[in-house]
């Protein structure tokens, strides 16, 4: 029954129209490239996640280094940094480009307010004379709030995710 | 350089400064390649990442490919990577399991213990063409303690015992740690590079000196830094609140060398008798089962911070991890942060150590991210002719003996750890092999 239910996934049809994810996650993109991260951290639920996996099919963050994995504490410190005026890695700052496509609305669960949504990411950052690119598949676990949702888990499961990077500082 | 005289390289260093060419000549780079990374006792890895025969994983000692092995026999051997007979590298993969090591090329292949087993096609042989020679190259010697493995590319030099003696109990400080007193490295790596040279990073661990300023983004109004320990609530203090200076009790760090360039920093003063969360107090118990009070509480009351292994490997005892430091180009280095796992100790002790080094240690971290522009710029701006020196002075000549340490003392704000680095340095590239 269990490897039945794996096989094959829920039917993702919700009353809600994908455009309407597809908004949400242009939005969160803007948000990102307009270095408005307090907002950006203001999509999260209290209990929500921001997670970057390390290596690929990771299956979790509790007993494998990640590259990013926040909780809204770490979230905020992290923010917090950001907006400080003596943070040398982003002296100067990155300018990012997000483009998101390929939506797909993976689970809906209109009862409970619940939705999966993924969709490929592509980052590209400019900072201090260099240009190079993040791309991945993101996955987005949302919860129906109020008029809008609010964001449980973001993953991001970058093509190169166990490779060596350049220092990095802005989220994904 | 190359062709130049042991005076040459030994003339790079002066009490007190360093020539810029250290860093930035290609030449000393080769050099380093050859009489450091060519005949010092590096680090390869951890016995636990080939816990089982059969096992391996691969790395780096200076530029040269190795791979780490568990042979049917329980022995760990280190082996170059290469072919024996065309040259090509035989494992591809970072680590996992082979019953045989097989060549991609011609089908070669080798036993875990690096003999080879396998020629396709032998009648093609030469007529004496014997296959006992043409084992995997091993390394000409390796050297455990605890469960880290280092090896030496050359057949002669200090001893082990000589080079790794005097910082052993840095090693024992935090493998036993572990109530069940030994460490996994199964937590995953984190990997980063900058463009800067090696040494950026060797000096970097035992500089105490940077953290209220190349850190300042990680402090709050109050200079207090977030907490990097399971258990905590808050870091420590950097800077005076309100003011743009380093904390009094930051400024109280000491720091040790004990000669071969080995050397730590003293504990980063937080309020222990407050430490407390549901996973340390887990942790504290099942250490207390293993141990006993007394000796848990000996083993949990912080003495170091960082600790280098010259050349290429740190311990942290903060937020804990083991770092492994690859030279790949003059410019160019790559870090491997692998968080430890206190084997014995509860999983959610395990993940809070990891949590914490996601956000001081990996690509994208808080606290790593700015030591990583500090290298680059220093790379930049080394490429200045003028002046030709860089000053390490700070303390010069007040070093102290620590009899009861068995070694030498300084402000952990001084430069003493550096001047010891260099000591070791001119050791090894003046002379010739």
């Amino acid at each position: 029954m269990e490897a039945a239910a794996m096989a094959e996934p829920k039917p993702a049809v919700s009353t809600i129209d994908r455009a309407v994810f597809e908004a949400f996650l242009f939005e969160e993109a803007r948000l990102l490239d307009t270095r408005r991260f307090r907002d950006w951290m203001a999509l999260f639920a209290e209990d929500g996640t921001y997670w970057v996996p390390a290596t690929a099919d990771q299956r979790s963050p509790f007993d494998q280094v990640s590259l990013f994995y926040d909780d809204r504490a770490l979230m905020k410190t992290r923010v917090d940094r950001l907006e400080h005026p003596r943070i040398h890695i982003q002296t100067p700052p990155s300018r990012t480009a997000h483009l998101v496509g390929n939506v797909i609305v993976d689970e809906a669960d209109d009862a409970n307010g619940r939705y999966v949504v993924s969709s490929t990411v592509i980052m590209v950052e400019y900072r201090d004379d260099q240009q190079r690119i993040f791309a991945g598949r993101q996955i987005h676990t949302l919860r129906r709030s109020g008029d809008g949702f609010c964001i449980v888990q973001k993953r991001v499961d970058l093509v190169n995710c166990d490779s060596a990077f350049e220092a990095m500082a802005v989220p994904i | 350089m190359r062709n130049g005289g042991a005076e040459t390289v030994a003339d790079l260093v002066e009490p007190g400064r360093v020539h810029r060419r250290v860093y930035a000549d290609p030449d000393v780079f080769e050099l380093e390649m050859e009489r450091i990374f060519g005949r010092a006792w590096l680090f390869v890895g951890h016995a636990s990442q080939v816990p089982n025969p059969g096992e391996y994983f691969t790395t780096e000692l200076g530029r040269q490919p190795v791979v780490m092995t568990r042979h049917r026999d329980g022995n760990v051997h280190v082996l170059f990577n290469r072919c024996t007979h065309r040259g090509a590298k035989v494992v591809n993969e970072r680590c996992g399991h082979a019953a045989r090591m097989t060549c991609l090329y011609h089908g070669w292949s080798y036993d875990t213990d690096g003999t080879l087993v396998g020629v396709p096609m032998p009648e093609g042989c030469a007529e004496d063409f014997r296959k006992e020679a043409f084992g995997l190259a091993r390394v000409p010697r390796i050297g455990e303690y605890r469960g880290f493995v280092f090896a030496s590319l050359a057949p002669g030099g200090a001893s082990f015992e000589d080079h790794i003696g005097p910082i052993k109990s840095n090693i024992d400080d935090l493998v036993d740690r572990a109530p069940d007193g030994t460490l996994a490295f199964d937590l995953g790596v984190h990997r980063y590079v900058f463009n800067g040279n090696w040494k950026l990073q060797v000096e970097n661990v035992l500089d105490s000196y940077h953290v209220p300023f190349g850190h300042a983004s990680t402090v709050n109004k109050e200079g207090v830094q977030f907490a990097r320990r399971e258990g905590d609530t808050s870091g420590a203090k950097v800077v005076e609140a309100g003011q743009a200076k380093t904390a009094q009790s930051w400024k109280g760090r000491r720091s040790y060398i004990v000669g071969n360039g080995h050397g730590w920093t003293s504990n980063t003063a937080l309020d222990d008798g407050k430490r407390s969360s549901p996973a340390f107090d887990a942790y504290k118990r099942a250490l207390v089962e293993k141990v006993g009070a007394a000796r848990a509480e000996h083993i949990l009351t912080p003495r170091l911070h960082n600790t280098l292994i010259y050349p290429n490997v740190s311990i942290m005892g903060l937020n804990i991890h083991v770092r492994v430091i690859k030279p790949l180009a003059v410019d160019r280095t790559e870090i491997n942060v692998y968080p430890v796992r206190l084997v014995g100790a509860p999983d959610e002790m395990n993940f809070g150590n990891l949590r914490l080094l996601n956000v001081t240690h990996s690509a994208a971290s808080f606290v790593q991210t700015d030591d990583i522009e500090a290298f680059v710029r220093t790379q930049k701006g080394l490429r200045c002719l003028a002046p030709e020196w860089v000053d390490i002075s700070r303390g010069l000549g007040a070093e102290e003996p620590d009899r009861e340490l068995n070694a030498t003392r300084g402000s952990a704000m001084h430069e003493m750890v550096v001047r010891a680095q260099y000591k070791a340095w001119v050791g090894y590239m003046r002379e010739v092999a």
